[in-house]
């Protein structure tokens, strides 16, 4: 019994990660089709950052996160106007949008990835943070990783409810379900874009963030988070973030049970037998009504 | 291009090529095998993925099923052998997969596409691991230079032959009609999947049979290096960058990026990549066809 709880509460934290990450790639492909490849090298800028600020200027990187945030909301801007935007102008229809940023996306992986490489060497880097253990339902935990969780779904649910219960939320949603429409409605989606833009960017280092205080890093971290939450995405269904949520938690729950009953090295291959599964049996997502 | 001058000029690389291993020194003829190999890997993926607009990185996973192939028959199967048998079960793999998988457009397929190299490079780390208790294989017996050289010639030159072929076919005209609509092209009558399946799996022939040919150069093979993802990445690039619409257009940055990589890889790698980013970068939003593009655009308006 013990097992079956540490094994599904070990899970839901990293589904919690997870989600974090998804959610911010689903706002960026639910809004144009920009499907931003880079997302998991953005979330690996966001650890660095944090790592930085707790290594030289000795701060605390709960404190740090919103800092975090609001410099790759800055860069999410400045990525969008310098290449999507473009993209989004001159691309004849929404599918071309799709494939020419997936290459630009493509593109930035190699440049921020290498970027990062020359900057902090391919060594792999950390800091001790909050790792006291806790007792939580009579199995032991250490800090950080429940910290870390609850900061996860806490943006995660705040986000929701932005999107939910604001003006602005609804706008996004609108321009989720058919940008067009929102645009005759009179939402203003040339400034939305960016905006939405770095958003996910921002969720990204958020994530990122929180990884760096459990896990170590290095430059190319990003890239499996990329795919992972393209498989939430998948199995929350697109322009879904309540889905992207509640897909995460389940693959973070899949893997953990998955590794523990086979072995660690097939964790990717789970993620794809569920990934090519739910492609072929349910194409809209688990949760599509 | 007329068939007769598409022969004329294939037949004129050849003779031009083939004796190459008695002319060059073993650097520069190591240079040659490696702008042979992408040409054969930039052309045959451009013949599914250039026409149709799927972007498929999973050539690397085919490239490194055939290294697999000569490497676990290294004993029992001559090398004649190896390579073809390496492009076939490349062929099958992919046509497997792309049953279950070519339904999916745009970054679903890339990624997913992504993803098998990885699968497969997993699952066979963790066979080797497993069962056989190693990490990597040591190919004994190599053949001598001028036949890796030469095969690996071949393939190449029947890469760039058969594309121009199949441009010709019927084949070649649903896959084009697939590029422009695939929901018109299904309503005209062209069993898509099947097209699909077909041309993708012929493009996985020549991925697999060069990865079987150029094993042999590494005398030590593990999942990591005939795995590797910056295979695909690079073949992609290199296609687009050319022009993945054409066939010229893939050869030709094929040698260009060949020897680039080979002079500035290795001395710079992190600066290397970052400048291949920017580069893709700047020639999706700038010119999204390719060099060729220019060349045409060009060729229009002098007639």
């Amino acid at each position: 019994m013990n097992l079956w709880l540490e094994l599904v509460v070990s899970g839901l934290i990293t589904g919690g990660i997870y989600a974090v990450v998804a959610i911010g790639l689903n706002l960026q492909y639910g809004l144009m089709r920009i499907m931003n490849i880079s997302h998991g090298e953005f979330l690996m800028l966001g650890a660095y950052l944090t790592w930085l600020a707790r290594t030289v200027l000795h701060a605390d990187p709960l404190a740090f996160l919103p800092v975090v945030a609001l410099a790759l909301f800055v860069a999410g801007l400045l990525v969008y106007r310098l290449c999507f935007y473009r993209i989004t102008r001159t691309a004849p229809t929404v599918e071309v949008i799709e494939a020419r940023s997936l290459l630009v996306g493509f593109g930035l992986m190699f440049l921020v990835q290498n970027a990062a490489y020359l900057a902090w060497g391919a060594d792999l880097r950390g800091y001790s943070y909050l790792t006291d253990p806790v007792e939580l339902l009579g199995v032991r935990f250490s800090a950080n990783r429940l910290v870390v969780f609850a900061f996860a779904v806490g943006a995660s649910l705040a986000l929701l409810a932005v999107l939910r219960w604001t003006l602005l939320g609804k706008a996004v949603r609108a321009m989720m379900q058919s940008p067009t429409g929102a645009q005759l409605v009179g939402i203003d989606t040339a400034r939305l874009h960016p905006v939405v833009f770095g958003a996910g960017l921002a969720l990204a280092g958020v994530a990122g963030g929180l990884l760096s205080m459990i896990y170590e890093i290095s430059p190319s971290m990003g890239e499996p988070y990329t795919v992972t939450a393209l498989i939430v995405i998948t199995l929350g269904g697109l322009g879904s973030a309540l889905g992207s949520l509640l897909g995460g938690f389940l693959l973070g729950v899949i893997e953990a049970l998955g590794m523990h009953f086979t072995s660690p090295s097939l964790k990717m291959l789970l993620s794809y037998s569920v990934l090519i599964a739910v492609l072929l049996l349910r194409p809209r997502g688990l949760f599509a009504r | 291009m007329s068939a007769r001058s598409a022969i004329l000029a294939l037949l004129a690389c050849a003779a031009v090529l083939a004796p190459l291993p008695w002319l060059l020194s073993d650097f520069l003829l190591s240079l040659a095998l490696g702008c042979l190999m992408y040409v054969g890997l930039t052309v045959s993926w451009s013949m599914f993925c250039g026409v149709t607009n799927y972007l498929s990185l999973a050539t690397a996973a085919f490239f490194g099923i055939g290294a697999y192939v000569t490497a676990w028959g290294a004993d029992a199967l001559p090398y004649a052998l190896a390579v073809p048998l390496g492009g076939l079960i490349a062929a099958a793999f992919a046509a497997l997969v792309g049953a279950a998988v070519l339904h999916l457009r745009g970054a679903y397929f890339a990624v997913i596409t992504f993803g098998l190299g990885e699968l497969v490079r997993l699952a066979i780390t963790y066979y080797e691991k497993t069962y056989e208790g190693t990490v990597g294989r040591i190919i004994a017996s190599q053949p001598e230079q001028y036949v890796v050289y030469l095969t690996v010639l071949v393939i190449a030159l029947a890469a760039v032959g058969v594309a121009f072929a199949v441009r010709r076919s019927r084949l070649g005209l649903a896959l084009a009609g697939i590029g422009a609509d695939e929901e018109r092209a299904r309503t005209l009558g062209v069993n898509t999947r099947r097209i699909k399946v077909v041309a993708f799996s012929l493009s996985a022939f020549f991925a697999g049979a060069l990865g079987a040919a150029m094993a042999v150069r590494w005398t030590y093979i593990d999942p990591p290096t005939v795995f590797n993802p910056f295979i695909g990445f690079q073949t992609v690039l290199i296609a687009m960058v050319g022009g993945a619409q054409t066939i010229v257009g893939p050869i030709l940055s094929s040698i260009v990026f060949s020897l680039l990589t080979e002079f500035l890889r290795l001395r710079f790698p992190y600066a290397y990549l970052i400048l291949l980013g920017t580069l893709l970068i700047v020639l999706v939003l700038y010119l999204p066809g390719g060099l060729a593009s220019l060349w045409s655009r060009r060729g229009s308006v002098r007639a």
